[in-house]
């Protein structure tokens, strides 16, 4: 009944560094010590992780740069602004396929990690459909709603993280570290690039600074917003690293579930910790499922002005669950994950750039 | 009912007035007609109803200054009726309250609210004479939110009580209490309290707006205002805070919240709420912060437990056999053989039978409800078992299931949790812990998308407020307490802020 808000619709810096940092962790985490540890030799992936981090520190600086320029606008209003509408058109609308691309990439990551962790018997598709349900339900709520469900989810997920590494302590061996610092820049590069597209996602932003109640003040948030990932990156790399060496580490899938399957937790309540693990990351998978498909609906319904919310979600429901049930094995599927990084680094790194440039030599800005 | 053409209206004639009750009533045999003559040549009527009034008051006060002190006493009695009136109004009757009304209906509905009326010949007006008493129920301890330590007091069905309980508590020239009459056909008197420098404008502005679209014949209770009133009939959780407490409704006042006081039931309305402070009780503030904060967290989990747990056992037995230590995994297998049914049946057939003896033992009469509670739980639970039909595991998890349900303070976030809990249990059985981790994020949207009166339900942790969050899982010492929370933004909260503490 009635509308009567507290003036909650908008959302500040804490907000803003807990979305980046959830939209960040994801699937990437799940993966990133084997791909790291596969392209640079004993333990100095950590090299990689700090290289890749730093990248994406300034390029998020760029995107929070570009935010703090406009007040209360969408992306597309402001793109449009910067280069004339129909490029601002076509630009948002190729941002809405990417996100949905990611979205039906991150639905097919759930289910069939779940399938390989929880259960055996039920289809890959009912999995991805339920997930996708309830993805809906969230983006048919409020903008504000995904942000909050980031800000409860984090440090649930991020003090599960936390309780595994402190237990895996004691199977930590520092001699797996050794030797340090002999693998050469070539391959620290190689290594940087694995790790950059799991960096990606601080663009959303750009999508995310309509609701922020000061967008000049973004820098430090998705600054901080950026560092936990990385953080986060460097202690489960080193630890994975630590107890199964590099060679290890390279022949298991998911080695950041795997670190939990090794621990034990005294009192042996929970026998199979990497389970109960996996239930918790499936919250920040789920936050950034919604984050990208509620940054879709936006994209397309703020460039289609007819276009209701309501409609856009009917539409697009169906095409990304068909997305992601398309790729028939794990090679299309990794091939998938390439098409959808290499447009990620476009839309990341490039697009918020040369708007950037261009919005400074024009001098374009919004009014206040 | 002004809308019929013969509608009576107040003559001058007492005849007529007394006929005309009368008539609308339909001649009940508790209205009580009393007919006099003051002076010598003045008639007069009283009329009230039986019960509702109070015959000492009718007798002592109205009848016996009437007929006795008036003729005693050498005052000059005026002629006409309208000055009559007035002149027993100011002179003669010695009472509070005494109104002077002109409206038939209105009479009328005084009278059925216990008012006593008084006609004088010659005049066609009526003195309402309050004279409200009836038998009511003293102040007890409340049935439904017992402390260990605190006050005792609670609320009764009288407004009166009510409203001096709350003030009792209280001592505030700011407090406010705005009376509404609430009811198309009943009109029933709501009152909206709140402290007019602490609760904000707006809030209390959009709750009295709220409450005057109420359009019912018969406004019973709180409850029909509660869901009224509520951002989203379509949630399970409750929006808005009822309590028998005063206690409770004064410190929501001095939070700035906004209450409703309504007559007739013990049960008042607290509003905005969050989730958090629906596993708050007022004992959480009379003990050691230590204490408190631990006996939160116990809730805390008891809320998890009460949601989840039947949930999570249906889910381990049938899906997830690997992830429990091997030994308990035999013992429970082993308790399990025999069984006829897979655990999900085995669940929903324990916690119906739990629904039911709960249901069963608040219609029964007291002496017999808590033996129903030993009988259903004990010997059901025993035979149960024994006959194979569940295992004992599961009457464990059923018994800690109902144990924790108890524990919550809020009696209607309890229920709703438990009609959470069969939704997750489907969940578990279809989807195993992948399905609990839905339906747990499924809920945690509604909870973000959920307002109580434009606060988001899940205040102060998604919208942050991390000065409220020292009141909320945990409670901090006294002296580090924010009483007022930030998220409401009352209106002195800047000042109270700069003040030392």
């Amino acid at each position: 009944m009635g509308i009567f808000n507290y003036a909650d619709e908008e959302i500040g810096q804490r907000e803003i560094t807990m979305t980046v940092a959830s939209m960040i962790i994801g699937l990437g985490v799940l993966t990133l010590p084997r791909l790291v540890a596969s392209e640079t030799m004993s333990s100095d992936g950590w090299i990689s992780i700090l290289v890749a981090g730093g990248i994406a520190l300034f390029f998020g600086w760029i995107v929070s740069k570009l935010c703090g320029r406009f007040k209360r606008m969408t992306f597309y209003e402001y793109t449009s602004l910067i280069v004339t509408k129909p490029v601002a058109y076509v630009l948002t609308l190729l941002q809405a396929v990417y996100f949905l691309m990611f979205c039906a990439y991150e639905m097919r990551a759930v289910a069939s990690i779940s399938k390989q962790y929880l259960f055996d018997r039920t289809p890959i598709e009912v999995i991805a459909l339920t997930f996708l349900l309830v993805v809906i339900v969230a983006v048919s709520g409020s903008r504000v709603g995904i942000i909050r469900l980031c800000v409860l989810f984090l440090p649930i997920v991020l003090f599960f993280v936390i309780v595994m590494l402190a237990f895996s302590v004691e199977l930590f061996e520092w001699e797996n570290l050794k030797p340090m610092f002999i693998t050469d820049g070539k391959h620290i590069y190689s290594g940087a690039r694995q790790v950059i597209y799991s960096m990606l996602g601080y663009e959303i932003v750009m999508f995310y600074s309509i609701l922020m109640r000061k967008p000049k003040e973004s820098t430090k948030a998705i600054i901080i917003g950026i560092s936990i990932p990385i953080l986060l990156y460097l202690i489960i790399f080193i630890i994975a690293i630590g107890i199964f060496t590099r060679e290890g580490t390279i022949n298991i899938m998911y080695p950041a579930i795997e670190i939990a399957k090794e621990i034990e937790i005294p009192g042996q309540f929970f026998e199979r910790f990497e389970s109960v693990l996996f239930i918790i990351w499936i919250m920040t998978l789920y936050n950034t499922s919604s984050i990208v498909m509620d940054v879709s609906v936006h994209c397309l319904t703020s460039a289609i002005k007819k276009l209701d919310k309501r409609t856009c979600l009917l539409i697009l429901s169906p095409i990304i669950f068909l997305i992601s049930m398309f790729p028939k094995d794990q090679v299309e599927y990794v091939y998938l994950g390439t098409i959808i990084s290499i447009m990620g680094i476009a839309f990341a790194a490039i697009i918020p750039t040369s708007l950037l440039i261009v919005a400074a030599i024009r001098g374009v800005q919004s009014s206040d | 009912m002004s809308n019929q053409p013969n509608t009576p209206v107040l003559s001058t004639s007492v005849k007529d007035n007394i006929n005309n009750f009368r008539c609308v009533l339909g001649s009940p045999n508790d209205l009580q007609v009393k007919e006099i003559t003051l002076g010598n040549a003045h008639p007069c009527g009283v009329v009230g109803i039986e019960g509702l009034t109070n015959k000492d008051i009718i007798q002592d006060q109205v009848l016996r200054s009437l007929m006795i002190s008036l003729t005693d006493s050498n005052k000059n009695i005026p002629v006409s009726g309208e000055e009559l009136l007035l002149f027993v109004q100011s002179e003669v009757l010695p009472l509070q309250a005494i109104d002077v009304i002109s409206d038939f209906d209105e009479a009328i509905r005084c009278i059925l609210a216990g008012d006593t009326a008084l006609f004088v010949e010659g005049a066609d007006k009526v003195l309402m004479l309050s004279t409200k008493g009836w038998k009511s129920r003293g102040i007890e301890e409340p049935q439904t939110e017992g402390l260990i330590r605190g006050p005792r007091d609670g609320f009764t069905e009288d407004l009166g009580t009510t409203t001096a309980l709350v003030r009792r508590k209280v001592q505030d020239p700011h407090l406010r209490f705005d009376t509404y009459k609430i009811g198309n056909r009943m009109k029933k008197d709501v009152i909206v309290a709140y402290i007019d420098d602490l609760a904000n404008p707006k809030l209390v502005q959009e709750v009295k707006r709220r409450l005057v679209t109420l359009h019912k014949d018969d406004v019973d209770g709180s409850g029909l205002i509660e869901q009224w009133i509520s951002d989203n009939y379509l949630s399970p959780f409750p929006q808005i805070l009822s309590t028998e407490r005063p206690d409770k409704v004064a410190a929501a006042l001095l939070q700035g919240r906004v209450a409703i006081l309504v007559d007739g039931t013990p049960f008042q309305l607290i509003m905005p709420i969050t989730f958090a402070t629906s596993l708050h009780s007022p004992e959480d503030n009379y003990q050691n912060w230590m204490i408190s904060s631990v006996i939160r967290l116990l809730r805390i989990g008891a809320a998890f437990m009460a949601t989840f747990l039947p949930a999570i056992y249906i889910a381990l037995t049938e899906f997830h056999h690997g992830m429990l230590p091997s030994m308990l995994a035999f013992s429970i297998a082993g308790a399990r053989e025999g069984v006829p049914f897979p655990a999900v049946v085995e669940a929903f057939i324990m916690e119906i039978t739990l629904e039911l003896l709960r249901e069963a033992g608040i219609r029964l009469p007291k002496p017999i409800g808590q033996t129903i509670g030993i009988v259903g739980g004990l010997v059901i639970g025993e035979a149960a078992v024994s006959a194979g039909i569940v295992s004992p595991i599961m009457v464990i998890i059923v018994a800690i299931t109902a144990i924790s349900s108890f524990a919550l303070p809020s009696y209607s976030t309890a229920i709703s949790l438990r009609l959470l809990r069969f939704g997750i249990m489907i969940a578990a059985a279809v989807f195993g812990l992948y399905g609990i981790v839905l339906a747990f994020i499924t809920i945690m949207i509604h909870m973000v998308n959920l307002r109580s009166f434009g606060l988001p339900y899940s205040t102060p942790f998604a919208p942050t407020f991390f000065k409220d969050i020292t009141n909320t899982a945990i409670r901090t010492p006294v002296s580090h307490l924010e009483m007022e929370p930030e998220m409401l933004k009352s209106g002195d909260h800047q000042q109270n802020h700069n003040r030392k503490r």
